[in-house]
């Protein structure tokens, strides 16, 4: 014992000492912080290889092909060249990116980009080298605007508009629409500017038809656009003035309530369908056999409405051409649909832009910004809109292309799409507040009358509100 | 009644069984530290070297390729620590120090690798200290040899017998590893992870910290949480208890169906249900759940007959959609109850069956006393992986009734299960350290019902009983 012990003892010290001295020092080396640089240096990298992450959309049309072959060919002579990243259209830059094999260049929605923001994973940008900036409203680079450390940055170059629209077969309209259905006399039947004349002759199609065929339908769970009709009456999700405040949650706040009051009505012209999302399945044949007149989703899915068409045994040209896209309907101002007496108000509807934006783990940051530039040039975008039918961001070319478009732009301008907030927390917002609205859907339908006075449906609200705040807050935190 | 009072019987000698084993603790402890006692005490020069110096021993006594192999094991741990492990190690305790700034490229810390990175420090320090032991036993051995005048056994001998006395030790060696990296790592991770406030808007590059029992704490004290948690774990209990008699006793009655002899075209009727069982499950599920949609089939056929459409899966729909969450586990999980049962059934002595005949059993009698007890026998370890895959059912509600939160529940619906639960705080919510320490309570459920059912059954008991 008098000479095992001490050797035994005499080796735990080594590895001891081994261990505390190494990691010491580690901890030690650890504090001393790193200095870093800044990227946007005006000098192109050279002989190198830029992945672009953009959607299935423009890689299915053919457009990111296009716009690789024009760039490569553009800057052959630096030996910049860019290639589709490959991988998915909604890949997680916080997770692939610090390991090294996520994109250079990516193409997502506001609120998918700027989630990066508070891990650093997009670098923010040179305004004054973004080529587009002149053609972009404020409103559109607002929403990739971040400030960090008390500095306000711009974290992306919006390249889109999204919002919802109404789709509606016009021939279906009845043909005698101009003395009956428009009372405005400006033209446009009354059911597709107005939610008040959409409702009263959704309410006239159930009734004629026995319940087998509908006015307007929509998957009335769907908290993206059902979303709309409280942030019209004065509603929001967050507060704060950047609207990211998570502490203050706001469907409930104004007037809110009555969005809950439009989508008790909306349901009473539909069927137990719209507490489900039966009808976002079904409402590309639905409409294309007639069994709808309307509904409301987003652009990108108008080619899945032609087709369904053309199955039904439509041509093509006669599909386009009665399968109209719209800016939605306005609302009441009484926020009753059975009320016009107070006038109206455009309906302000959930949306986004989508935007390019550049990893900060790129090895090559000023050939990325020129592939953003290249890519927002006006012949790219106007390539893009042409072959994907896109809103574009950029004012020069919404004016040029006009209708729709240049509309869609006043509604970013005015107010009337309320964007995404690109806050984490918007993620626990959806299930409480879909699970609201197919109450109230539920409510009307069922004939269960519990939400039909102002003071049931602003407690229904506000409990949304505090479960949204529940998930946010009561397990959240240190 | 019998089978009541048995099991009344063996749980009140539980205690006492318990108790007895903590008794004994001390004289085993004191029984595996003998030897150590011994070698401390007994050891020579050399078995000292060994202890001082992985390896070195073992030289002296001129056993070159086990020294060196010793030597270089002691070698390779300094500098894996010199070089990463201490580093780790440490990374364990403060879980990084310096957030990284992507946008200078400033790389940080990331607590969630350093974590991982870690517990494999801890682990190494366990091989090389059970390598330590090792070292200095087969230093001991080698001296007991050597003193009763025997050789020492030459390295192609020892390896002999790693392939033959000690094969069992050569061919686990392999499969422990693998277990340990794979299998143990990550439900230490899992379980670590519940101590720290990893989730929301902590995720690297933020550095995570520990946070002790906070979470634990967190959840025991949350005013919502309680009613919500016992109100889903008393139906989580109900929905595992009989989703899993459902789905064994109904594979039980299909196999035995199948396996009388009356039944023509046996293997067409058995590919039936594993058609069923073939097909993806999510795939299935959300077949059924468009089946009993509002504007599915189910209700336009009643619709034609002259019904009323049914909400099957509604905002009211508690029992019919939890009801129908059974019905579609059934359809799911019979195939491969059926399966196992048909292999069972082939095997069973039709002696049996003829002697009960002979002495005038009836058929529900044959099936009580011969078949049940046989089946159940061979197949109470599968049971329990049933009921607790039952248990931790996520896929039947998700895809059935998931993104709904019902009133009188916390963040979640009256048919959600714990795991959904868990799933809607956690991951919905990115709470990854609140989810781990809900997870712990579900383990710690999960195995006291497996592990008390299994040492109760008589596939633990009696063994040797079908041998």
């Amino acid at each position: 014992m008098r000479k095992t012990l001490p050797a035994l003892i005499a080796h735990i010290a080594l590895i001891l000492a081994v261990i505390i001295t190494v990691g010491v020092l580690g901890v030690i080396a650890a504090g001393v912080s790193a200095e870093g640089s800044e990227k946007f240096t005006d000098e192109l990298e050279r002989n190198v290889t830029l992945h672009i992450l953009e959607n299935d959309t423009a890689k299915e049309q053919g457009y990111l092909k296009e716009l690789l072959d024009a760039f490569n060919s553009e800057y052959a002579e630096y030996g910049i060249k860019a290639v589709d990243a490959n991988i998915d259209q909604y890949n997680d830059l916080e997770q692939s990116g610090p390991f090294g094999y996520g994109p250079d260049v990516l193409y997502q929605a506001n609120d998918a980009l700027m989630k990066y923001v508070d891990g650093k994973h997009i670098l923010p940008l040179p305004v004054d080298k973004i080529e587009c900036a002149e053609e972009l409203s404020e409103a559109a680079f607002k929403a990739y605007r971040s400030t960090v450390g008390g500095q306000e940055y711009t974290f992306g170059v919006p390249v889109n508009i999204q919002q919802p629209l109404l789709f509606y077969r016009k021939d279906l309209i009845p043909e005698n629409w101009e003395t009956e259905w428009d009372d405005d006399k400006n033209g446009v039947p009354d059911m597709i500017e107005y939610w008040t004349d959409m409702y009263r002759f959704s309410k006239q199609i159930k009734k004629d038809s026995n319940n087998s065929k509908y006015g307007y339908m929509k998957s009335l769970n769907d908290g993206y656009f059902a979303s709309g009709y409280f942030f019209s009456y004065g509603g929001y999700v967050f507060g704060g003035e950047d609207g990211k405040d998570t502490s203050d949650i706001g469907f409930s706040k104004n007037d809110g309530y009555l969005g809950g009051k439009i989508i008790r009505q909306l349901a009473s012209v539909m069927n137990l369908e719209c507490t489900e999302d039966t009808i976002t399945r079904n409402s590309y044949s639905r409409m294309a056999k007639g069994d709808y007149f309307a509904t409301m989703t987003t652009p990108d899915v108008y080619t899945l409405f032609i087709k369904e068409m053309v199955n039904a045994g439509y041509t093509e040209e006669y599909a386009r051409a009665n399968l109209i896209m719209t800016d939605i309907p306005s609302l009441p101002v009484s926020g009753d649909l059975e009320d016009e007496s107070q006038g109206f108000k455009d309906m302000v509807a959930m949306g986004g832009v989508n935007g390019y934006a550049i990893s900060s783990y790129t090895k090559a940051p000023n050939a990325s910004l020129a592939f953003v530039n290249f890519a927002t040039s006006y012949k790219m975008i106007n390539r893009r809109a042409e072959l994907l039918g896109i809103s574009p961001a950029r004012r020069d070319l919404a004016e040029e292309l006009g209708g729709l478009n240049e509309k869609i732009n006043q509604n970013l301008d005015s107010g009337s799409i309320y964007v995404m907030p690109s806050v984490r927390a918007l993620a626990q917002v959806w299930t409480p507040l879909q699970t609201f609205c197919a109450t109230l859907a539920d409510d009307v339908l069922n004939e269960k009358d519990v939400y039909v006075t102002d003071e049931k449906l602003k407690d229904g609200i506000r409990n949304v509100d505090n479960q949204i705040y529940a998930a946010i807050h009561t397990l959240g935190g240190s | 009644m019998k089978a009541l009072d048995t099991i009344t019987a063996k749980f009140k000698n539980l205690p006492s069984a318990v108790a007895k084993k903590f008794r004994a603790i001390p004289s085993e402890l004191a029984g595996k530290f003998a030897g150590a006692k011994e070698i401390l005490t007994q050891g020579n020069g050399k078995v000292t070297a060994s202890m001082l110096v992985m390896g070195l021993g073992q030289l002296i006594y001129r056993q070159w390729i086990k020294g060196f192999m010793y030597l270089f094991v002691q070698a390779a741990f300094i500098v894996y620590f010199v070089l990463t492990g201490a580093g780790d190690l440490f990374g364990l305790f403060t879980l990084g120090t310096r957030e990284g700034n992507a946008w200078y490229g400033v790389e940080g810390d990331n607590s969630v690798v350093m974590l991982i990175t870690g517990i494999l420090s801890v682990f190494i320090i366990f091989l090389y200290i059970m390598l330590y032991i090792s070292n200095v036993k087969d230093a001991y051995r080698t001296q007991c040899a050597v003193d009763t005048l025997k050789e020492p056994l030459s390295f192609k001998k020892e390896v002999g017998a790693l392939l033959d006395k000690s094969f069992h030790k050569t061919a686990l060696a392999l499969p422990v590893i693998g277990v340990c990296v794979f299998s143990i790592l990550p439900i230490v991770f899992m379980i670590l992870i519940a101590f720290t406030n990893y989730g929301g808007d902590v995720v690297p590059p933020a550095l995570v910290d520990w946070v002790g029992f906070k979470n634990f704490g967190k959840i025991l004290s949350l005013g919502q949480f309680a009613p919500t948690f016992f109100k889903i774990f008393g139906w989580n209990m109900l929905w595992a208890v009989l989703s899993t008699a459902l789905n064994y006793f109904a594979g039980l009655g299909l196999a035995l169906l199948l396996n009388k002899k009356c039944v023509k075209g046996k293997a067409i009727w058995r590919a039936f249900p594993i058609l069923a069982y073939a097909i993806p499950g999510f795939i299935t599920l959300l077949g059924f759940k468009f089946m009993f949609s509002y504007g599915g089939p189910i209700n336009y056929y009643i619709q034609q007959g002259g019904g009323e459409v049914v909400g099957f899966l509604g905002l009211d729909a508690k029992w019919t959609a939890r009801f129908l969450g059974l019905g579609v586990n059934a359809w799911i999980s019979i195939p491969s109850t059926m399966l196992l049962a048909t292999g069972i059934l082939s095997n069973v002595n039709t002696d049996l069956y003829e002697a009960a005949r002979v002495d005038g059993a009836s058929s529900w009698k044959q099936f009580i006393k011969i078949t049940l007890p046989y089946v159940l026998f061979a197949t109470t370890p599968v049971l329990i992986s049933q009921f607790i895959g039952n248990f931790n059912n996520f896929g039947i509600f998700y895809f059935l009734r998931g993104g709904l939160y019902v009133d009188g529940y916390f963040l979640a619906s009256d048919t959600d299960l714990l795991i959904n639960w868990l799933y809607n705080m956690s991951i919905d919510n990115n709470y990854y350290s609140i989810g781990a320490a809900i997870s712990l309570v579900i383990f710690a459920i999960t195995s006291v019902i497996s592990l008390t059912v299994y040492v109760l059954s008589p596939s633990y008991k009696q063994e040797e009983t079908f041998r």
